[in-house]
This record gives C-alpha cells, structure tokens and sequence, in this order.
C-alpha cells in the first residue's frame, strides 16, 4: 500500500538500490535523511516565516542609518529600494517636504551641498526639503516605486519633478520593441501594461514581483548591495575566494557619491551641440502616463502634492524640436490645471548653468531654488505658513 | 520552464491543485497528459508534436505486435524509428561533422550541409522509456497498455520528462491506473525531495558551475592547480546539478501520489567502479544492462566476450550523452577502468586490506579524471587540460574557498550517512535545522539562476 509504507520507513531509509520493476512500496524515499513530516514541517514554516519577518527589522536596529542634511542615497545604491524605504520612513517620521525625482532632484553633477534640496533648506534656514531623488528613475519606474516602496508616504508635502528627458524619444519613452537595459526594471510593470522593450523572462518578472511584497528579499538585494558590490555571494566569492564574506558585512554603510568635481562643466564645453529631439506625444506616452499615475497616487494618499516641470535645456534644442516641446509644456500645464495640481514650470536657466539636456550645474540648481521661492504656488504650498522663514525675514 | 524557477513554481501552484480535484476522476490521466505536453510545449511549440509522435508509434507498434506472429519485425519497427529521432535530431550534425572531415581528408572537395537542427530537451530519455515498453512487451514482461492516454502519459509524465529517471512501464504505468492517494505523508516527503533537490541545483551546482565554466572555456590560460579544482568541482557540479534535477522530479511526482525510482545513491561514496555504475544515474544503468549489456550476451561468455560487452555498452552509454567523441572517450575510459578494476575489485586483498575510505577516494578520483572528457569542449582541450595538469607549473588557483567548504560538508554528511553514527542526522533538530539552513540560504546567498540543467543537453 502506497500510503501505509511510510509508517514502516525508517525516516531516510534509503540504502539499497531501485531496481525496475521493484514494487512501489519498495522504492527507497532518498539517499540522505532529509524527510522531515507534517509537523516539522510546521515548525520550518513558522521559524521561516518569523526570520522574513524579523530578520529585517532586526538589521534596521543593527546597521547605522543616520541620514543628515543634505543627504542623498548613495549612487550605488540607487536600486536599493529596501534603504529607500528605509530613508522613506526617516523622513516620514518629520514633518518635511519629501522632494521626489530622478537624477535632476538627486543631483548627479554635484555635491551633495548643491543640489536643490539644499538650497532650498538654505533658503528656507532650517532642513525642510528632504533629498529623496533616486539616479536614473523614470516616471515608469517612479510609478512602482512609490506604489511599493513608499506605502507609508500619505499626509505629507511632496514636490514631485517630472524630467522632460524621459519622453526625448520612442527609447527614453519605452515605447521600442527592440529590447535594451534600462534602469530600474524592477520596477516597472511586470505583466499589465506591456512594456514592449522588457523582454525578461516570467520567472524574472514573478521575483520582481515578489520581491516588492516580502520585504525579505528586498532586504537580501539590500545586503547584495551595500556590501558585495551588487553581486550575489558566489559572484562575490570568485572575484574574493579566500576571503570571508561575512567579514564584508560591516553595518556601516557606503557612503559612495557619483560626484566628481572635474564635471562641472557647461554642456557646451563638452563638445554637445544642438540636438534636434524627437519628442513623443504626451498623449501617447508612456512616461507621461505613468507620471500622471504617480500623482494622483500621492493625493490619494493625502499628500499635498507640487509638481516641477524641468527646467530642460532648451538651449540645446533646435528651432524644431523647441517649438514641440514648447506646444508639449503647454498640454502638460493645461492637464496640471485641469486637476488643480500646483506647480512650477521654471523659465529656462542660462545655458552655463546646464551640464547637459537636463541637468543643472551647482549654479543652476541655486536660481532653481530662489526661483522657487518667488512662485506664488510654491509659498501656498509649503512657505506661507512658516512665517518664520529666513527667506521672508530677509 | 525549469523546476528551479519562478514560472515552474506558478505552473504547479496552478496544476497541483486542479489534479488534487480530479484525481479520482476519469479526467485525471487526460489532465496529466494535458499539462505535460503544456509543460513540454513551454520549450518549444512543436516539441508535444514530436512526443505524441513518438508515444502513438510504439503504443500502435504493441498493438500490432500484439496480434501478429512477425513480433520482431514489429519491434524492429520501434526501435527504428525510436533511433531514428534520435538519430536525427541528435547525431545529424555529428554524422554531418565526420562525413565531412572524412570527405576532406580523402581529397573530395564536397562538404554536406550542416542539418542544424537542435536538439529537443527529453528526447534522449523518453525515447529509452518508450522503448523499453515495446521490448519489455516483446519479451513477455508486461501487458499491453490499452489506453493511448495512459501511455502518452506514461510516456510524458512531466516531473520525469525533461531529464528522467528512466521508469519502466512495469514500474510506472500501474502507478497511473491507481487512483492515487495522496496524504500528508506524501506532500511532506515530496516537499523534502524538492528542497534538497533546489539547494543542491541553485546553491551548489550553479555555483560550482562559476569557476568550472571560467577555467573550462580557456583552459590554457590556468595552471595545473586551478585546473584540478575545477575538475574536482565539476565532479561535484554534475553530481548536484543532475541528482538535484532527479530530487526536484521524484519530490514532485511523489506529491502527485507516484514513486519515481531513486536515481542517484551517494555515487562518490563508490567502494569500486561497479559499485559507482549502481549508484551514479541508476535508471540509465539498469536501462543499458538490461537491453544491452545482457542482450550481448552479458557475462555469461567468458572473461573476453563479457568485456567486450561492458566495453560496447559504455561506448554506446558515452554516446548516448552526447554526439562528440569526447563522450565516447569518455565512455571507453570508464570501460577500461572497469577492465582494470574489476579483477582486483574480487581479490580478497581489495575487498578486505584496503581501506573503505582509500577505495573511495580511488574511485572518486578515477572518475573526476574520466569527467575531464565529458567537460570539456573537444578532444584537444581535454588533452589540453590533462598535459597541463600534469605538466604545468603552480600558480594561485582563486578558487572560492566556500565553494569547497560546501562541497566537504556534503561529503562529510555523505560518509555520516553511511556509517554507523547515521542516527546523528536522524535527529529531528538535525533534519528540520538542515531544512531551515537550506532555505534561507537559497533564499538569502543563493546565485539567481535561471540556468539550465547539464543533462538537458543530452
């Protein structure tokens, strides 16, 4: 009887050998003792099951995160969306306006003392804008990001920016059938909306999914991360074979910066000329789309929601590719207005404050933020109301 | 949609459960079919095209044979057209390869086309599992199966389809015509097979596979050190890479209430090379014994007539791994060490002076040197690797101290689980620790692969 024989088996009896044809009852269950039943069974699932749960809040006691002012996620850790959460919930936990976007509001080009964030703390004399920029997220991936990583960001002030860049062509926009590495794939949607140039495979997409849902793994990528140089332990082992990799584990976290002082340098020095862009529809984009997604999610939340447009470097657009995305400006204004969203569309900065189509220098981004201050939507949203502000008492 | 990914786990997540539905059904046997040629049509949309073809032939050749007095024409029939497939989905470029070369070294300017044709993983196996049911019905072993659906699934079955084992009709086809009962026992056993099995493919062979593959595809450029290691982790690779294949399919049959046999027994544990052939891929052993080792006449012929029948079924057992003479080198290089071993293996010095560890590192290290053939990518490579480990000088071999680590824990648990102190992993802490230590070390360390298993190749 199939059922009966495991009461007679010992719990690995498996010595001796499976010959064809030998009765079912008697094929050995395995050559090692492995055999675990129902209850223990039981007992792996809750001790599992406690350790995904603990493991990571434990790290959270353990590793030192001790975001400061003027603090930025480490460049090599941009797709550690597990410290982002972690940071998410830092800032949180004050009352500060999170300022959310890409490299733009990251400050790829700069130091971390000249990014806009800072210069609007400095304005305002106290820290009140948070950096939570991420290198290289598209509106697509920034939709994903916020849905699954920034759960607990409701009742909040946020400016979020939208980088015209994203849909500067088919490609940026996602839109091209031909696949390419693009940052941020896990972001993305993993199976609805169809993402044409995501080619990766179903299991890859599951674990993207997965990942989002149990912190677990998420932490895992995390430790991958900060301490093994984005590879996983056996990567890691071949590139250091007699080292010990829990000795890499140090608790202490990079501190890397992507900033290197010989970049500050206008576009034009650089040898960029005019470019003539080939700018996809709002209408039919992707990234626009997906950016509209992120906004209504923040105000679902109750956030208090401002959006930046830009500043894109016009200067470096061609007559042509300027008049669309000039006509592009206007029927993203006119959907900002239509839904009573607040924003700033900044005229363009003098082209020595750019370092290439999108990104101000140190300079730029210090008119950006004084520029900011002087809009009336701005100081409805966030300045109004602290009357003590630096800014006004000048 | 390999057993050690996310899709696979989806697909039984979403089969499982519909089976445990029908199982007591008429539907079950169709179900089976059904999602077996699903999961085969995964790899390719033509290949469940190609394993029905292969299924309706042999069930239709017993059917004839069944009632006709020319029953060897019949089998000849199968066997043909069974070789056939295989002939020219896996030996076409090889024949293609050698007629070539002979063609060029005779002075014949012509070159034959190459067919360029890839092989359809399972192939190999399912071929030798169809098979053996016409000779098996041939020669009065079993009855004829009455149902087409029953032996395409029989055939299909998809926790064994990929990459065996090898079951035999007698074994297998009983099992599909009980309504199985399926209990917690047979979940719980089933989800033990597939841990071990998932450990040892994701968090050992593949990584074995990151220093076997770097040294292997230039192997000129390492040092006898490095050279050696990566042999010896690809003894280890292989090992984990296909009995983690053989657990995973077993752990997932036995959860749908069928026994697989057990296909791999501590294989480097082997006192003899005999003793290895027992333990090391079973069902692929016992498959060759019986029809073709003891169909040539075994070794009741004489001391000559018996070797040269081992030395013809490890030729064809080398083959049979792979279309390039590394394989059949490698098969006649496992022969000649049975021609060797098989005398002194009966002595009484041998079985009683030598010490049991001594003889298993002999065999052991016998074998890794017979795997370099199997590895590597030509003959002159292989050649190539032997020279220098012989030849060249030392140099740091970088080779992952954890990898090695690992690899004598489970040698270390191997020789425990052999020896008198077995009880000690018996142990309930001991099981459900290892089980735990597994599963977060997958779950935590472990490479993400996606990479096929070795055997799919074959």
């Amino acid at each position: 009887m199939i059922l009966g024989s495991h009461k007679l088996l010992r719990p690995c009896s498996g010595q001796g050998l499976a010959v064809a044809g030998t009765a079912t009852n008697q094929i050995p269950f395995s050559s090692n003792c492995v055999r675990l039943s129902g209850y223990e069974w039981f007992i792996v699932a809750v001790t599992i099951s406690a350790l995904f749960y603990f493991v990571p809040k434990l790290w959270e006691q353990v590793e030192k995160f001790r975001p400061g002012s003027d603090y930025r996620l480490p460049y090599n850790l941009s797709d550690d969306y597990w410290l982002f959460s972690r940071y998410r919930q830092w800032a949180c936990s004050d009352e500060k306006t999170l300022v959310i976007g890409d490299s733009v509001i990251w400050g790829h080009y700069v130091s971390e003392d000249n990014t806009l964030t800072h210069y609007l703390n400095e304005i305002a004399g106290r820290d009140m804008f948070v950096n939570m920029g991420v290198d290289g997220i598209h509106p697509v991936a920034l939709a994903g990001l916020l849905k699954y990583y920034g759960r607990d960001i409701a009742d909040k002030n946020v400016i979020l920016h939208f980088n015209s860049l994203w849909i500067s062509s088919e490609k940026h926009d996602l839109q091209i059938e031909k696949e390419f590495s693009f940052n941020h794939p896990r972001l993305v949607p993993q199976f609805i909306p169809n993402i044409p140039c995501y080619k990766a495979s179903f299991s890859v997409r599951i674990k993207s999914v997965i990942e989002r849902y149990i912190s677990f793994f998420s932490w895992t990528s995390h430790l991958k991360r900060a301490y093994f140089g984005n590879m996983d332990l056996p990567r890691w082992t071949l590139e250091h074979p007699y080292e010990n990799p829990l000795q890499n584990i140090t608790l202490q976290l990079p501190v890397s910066d992507k900033y290197n002082g010989n970049e500050n340098i206008p576009w034009y020095e650089k040898g960029v000329t005019k470019q003539d862009i080939q700018w996809v529809a709002t209408d039919n984009s992707l990234q626009w789309r997906f950016f509209k997604h992120s906004v209504e999610l923040l105000e679902e939340r109750g956030n208090r929601v401002f959006v930046l447009v830009g500043p894109f470097n016009e200067h470096i657009l061609n007559d042509a590719s300027l008049d669309v995305y000039r006509q592009m400006k206007k029927k993203i204004e006119a959907w900002l207005q239509q839904n009573n969203i607040p924003y700033y569309m900044p005229e363009v900065l003098p082209s020595s404050m750019y370092r290439d189509a999108s990104h101000p220098l140190g300079e730029g981004y210090a008119e950006l933020a004084r520029h900011l201050f002087e809009n009336e939507s701005f100081n409805l949203c966030f300045v109004a109301k602290k009357a003590n502000l630096r800014y006004f008492a000048e | 949609m390999l057993f050690h990914t996310w899709s696979f786990v989806l697909f039984f997540l979403i089969v499982y459960p519909i089976y445990l539905v029908l199982k007591r059904t008429r539907l079950r046997l169709f179900f089976s079919l059904i999602v077996s040629y699903f999961f085969y049509g995964c790899f390719h949309p033509l290949y469940p095209v190609l394993i029905a073809y292969a299924s309706l032939v042999d069930y239709l050749v017993v059917v004839r044979m069944e009632k006709s007095s020319r029953r060897k024409a019949w089998l000849f029939v199968s066997i043909f057209n069974n070789l056939a497939l295989l002939g020219f989905f896996k030996y076409g470029g090889f024949v293609t390869d050698n007629l070539n070369f002979l063609l060029s070294s005779l002075g014949i300017p012509y070159a034959i086309a190459e067919p360029g044709i890839i092989l359809p993983v399972g192939l190999s196996f399912y071929t030798l599992q169809s098979m053996s049911y016409t000779i098996d019905f041939y020669r009065g072993d079993i009855e004829r199966e009455k149902s087409f659906v029953a032996y395409a699934a029989y055939v299909s079955l998809f926790p064994r389809l990929l990459a065996g084992p090898i079951e035999r009709a007698k074994n297998l086809l009983p099992q599909l015509h009980t309504t199985p009962r399926i209990s917690i026992p047979d979940v719980t056993d089933g989800l033990s097979l597939f841990v071990v099995g998932l450990f040892k493919k994701v968090a050992l062979a593949d990584y074995m596979a990151l220093y076997v593959d770097k040294v292997y595809a230039a192997p000129e450029q390492f040092m006898s050190p490095a050279l050696i290691l990566a042999t010896f982790l690809f003894s280890w690779q292989i090992y984990f890479d296909f009995s983690g294949y053989t657990d995973m399919a077993r752990g997932l049959a036995r959860m749908m209430g069928i026994r697989l046999m057990l296909n791999f027994n501590n294989p480097y544990l082997s006192t003899g090379l005999g003793d290895f052939w027992r333990r090391w891929h079973i069902s692929l052993s016992s498959w060759f014994k019986d029809y073709v080792y003891i169909p040539l006449g075994g070794n009741r012929h004489g001391r000559f007539k018996t070797y040269r029948n081992m030395f013809l079924t490890m030729i064809i057992s080398g083959l049979w791994h792979g279309a390039a003479w590394t394989f059949v080198i490698w098969g006649a290089v496992h022969a000649l060490g049975r021609f060797l071993t098989r005398e002194l293996e009966g002595t009484s010095f041998y079985k009683e002076k030598v010490p049991r560890l001594v003889k298993q590192l002999f065999v052991f290290a016998f074998v890794t040197f017979a795997w370099i053939f199997f590895r590597a990518g030509n003959i002159s490579d292989a050649w190539l690797i032997i020279t220098r480990i012989f030849g060249s000088g030392l140099e740091n071999p970088n080779c992952p101290v954890l990898a090695l680590v690992l690899i004598f824990a489970v040698w270390l648990y191997q020789l425990v689980y052999e020896s008198r102190i077995k009880w000690v992993l018996e142990l309930r802490i001991v099981r459900v620790g290892i089980v735990i230590a597994m599963i977060i070390y997958l779950a935590v360390f472990a490479k993400s692969s996606e990479a096929p298993f070795i055997y799919l190749q074959f």
